[in-house]
């Protein structure tokens, strides 16, 4: 299953508050798709931290797609 | 996986915040000494009073918020840091900030050695700046408009304080300086080369994303630092040749004019109605510096309007409480809870509940704040025609400080006891 979370009007850190509560209810095999204005290096940090996997796609509008699955045990 | 180095990087918490804590004081004692010394502050731009408040809000409210703001924001906008930043920042800030109370001293009571003092731990303490966070910037493959204009602010740092260091030696020991053309060229590299091109290269970054606007224009960008530096050299060859100085004036403001519009623009532009502090503060820093610029430009064309007491003590107020002071505290209402949320969320684990920005820092606790600011900034500038006021802008403008000040201690006391209950939850599992 694949959740979505625009954040391209959102005001920080409303984007990152969101992807946080969300990858807690992101279970294996699912993903996540971020749609945001900027890289968000801070997620990066953390989301490393926690053991899960991302795909960082720039757009030409200077936007940006982030893809981020939970890492299955021993795949690191 | 992409490398992320910028966030791992970041500098512990502790170094930008004793930077954003310790600014608001000055502001506090530079409110406090208005009220205390009354009208006559108004009347010279030239008195040792005057000058001493001027140096409590730009050499310790403001660098102090800025080298703070410079040190944060080098890995996030830039993508580098500065090396040992522990070290450097517990050996810069002390010094800065005694530095910072001992030029008003000397400057206000004419006393020779604490001028020569600050400026040797100015001298020191700068250089350590400049070169901490120019080797980072030159080294970052970064590039960009943000970073050009960190460059070159770093620069211009470095020249203010080489000219004040060699002004306040002549204050001290009677050298034979050109004091008058010396300063005009301290002052341009200190408001415009340093605090503009900073203001500029963090807003470049921050007005897009925490107000939902569009982005800067790039070519606008870009070029508006380059040719601020260019105006700032042709302006630094009066020391040697004479030059149009009007014309060049204007050159220089007409570029801080529009960096002010394109600004207010932008905002005019945000893709939802935002109206927090924040955008309030950068709007009311941008209408000063506007009228800041249509008025030194309007000076400049009518000779008449030179030596008027009252409009260079409009123009510093527009400048350094109007544009600077409120773009800061603007800024340190986004900063200092972003930045402590933000090591919450790293310190928690995933399903720890951890305290949101506005439980950080509450909206109504920043509007009360700005009300205040903004009656302070009134009153100042209608002490250029009724001096006495200032008596009470003074006390206005120490308690609006104090009252920032106050704001954001309690947001870094509400971080560390937030800190406390994920260390002692994260002990517990
Ligand atoms: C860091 C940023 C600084 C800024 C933005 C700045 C800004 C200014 C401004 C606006 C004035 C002129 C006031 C007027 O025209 O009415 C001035 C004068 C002066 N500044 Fe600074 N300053 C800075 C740092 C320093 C430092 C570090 C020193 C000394 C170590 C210093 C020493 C002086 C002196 C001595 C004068 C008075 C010159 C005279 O009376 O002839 N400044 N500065």
């Amino acid at each position: 299953m694949r959740r979505v979370i625009d954040g391209r009007d959102l005001l920080p850190p409303e984007p990152l508050e969101l992807t946080l509560a969300a990858l807690d209810q992101l279970t294996e095999g699912d993903d996540l798709l971020l749609l945001l204005n900027c890289r968000p290096a801070p997620l990066f940090g953390i989301l490393r931290r926690h053991g899960y996997f991302w795909d960082e796609c720039a757009q030409g509008d200077g936007s940006f797609e982030i893809t981020i699955r939970k890492g299955i045990v021993g795949e690191q | 996986m992409p490398a992320d180095l910028s966030f791992e990087q970041a500098p512990p918490i502790s170094v930008p915040l004793r930077f954003f804590l310790s600014a608001p004081i000055f502001g506090v004692v530079a409110g406090a000494l208005l009220s205390w010394w009354g009208a006559d502050v108004v009347t010279s731009r030239w008195l040792g009073e005057t000058l001493a408040l001027t140096h409590l809000l730009v050499a310790g409210f403001m660098l102090q918020a800025m080298t703070g703001a410079l040190f944060q924001f080098l890995p996030v906008a830039a993508g580098c840091n500065i090396a040992r930043p522990m070290l450097v920042a517990a050996t810069v800030h002390p010094l800065l900030a005694a530095a910072a109370l001992l030029l008003p001293l000397g400057l206000a009571g004419g006393i020779a050695i604490a001028l020569r003092v600050a400026a040797a731990l100015f001298l020191f303490a700068v250089a350590i700046v400049v070169v901490a966070t120019g080797r980072a910037l030159l080294r970052t493959p970064a590039q960009g408009a943000t970073v050009l204009a960190l460059r070159l602010a770093v620069g211009g740092l470095a020249i203010t304080v080489l000219l004040g260091t060699a002004l306040a030696d002549g204050l001290a020991g009677h050298r034979s300086w050109p004091l008058v053309d010396l300063t005009s060229i301290h002052v341009a590299w200190g408001l415009g080369g340093w605090a503009l091109v900073l203001l500029a290269g963090v807003s470049y970054f921050v007005v897009p994303m925490f107000q939902l606007t569009p982005p800067y224009p790039p070519r606008f960008a870009r070029w508006l630092p380059l040719l601020l530096l260019a105006v700032l050299l042709v302006w630094s060859l009066q020391l040697i040749v004479p030059i149009p100085q009007q014309l060049v004036l204007i050159c220089g403001m007409a570029l801080a004019g529009a960096f002010s519009a394109t600004t207010l623009w932008l905002q005019q532009r945000r893709r939802r109605r935002i109206r927090d502090p924040v955008f309030w503060f950068f709007r009311l820093a941008m209408s000063c510096l506007l009228a800041a610029a249509l008025l030194a430009a309007g000076v400049a064309l009518l000779p008449a309007l030179h030596d008027e007491a009252s409009v260079a003590w409009i123009l510093g107020v527009l400048l350094i409480p109007g544009v600077f002071v409120s773009a800061i505290n603007g800024m340190l209402y986004k900063i200092v809870p972003f930045i402590s949320w933000l090591h919450l969320q790293r310190l928690a684990l995933p399903g720890t509940p951890v305290p949101n920005v506005l439980d950080l820092l509450p909206g109504s606790a920043m509007r009360a704040q700005m009300i205040l600011h903004l009656l302070a900034m009134v009153l100042l500038l209608m002490s250029a025609v009724w001096p006495s006021i200032v008596t009470l802008a003074g006390v206005a403008f120490a308690t609006s400080s104090a009252w920032l000040g106050v704001n954001l201690s309690r947001a870094v006391w509400r971080y560390v006891r937030a800190r406390g209950r994920i260390g002692a939850s994260e002990r517990g599992r």
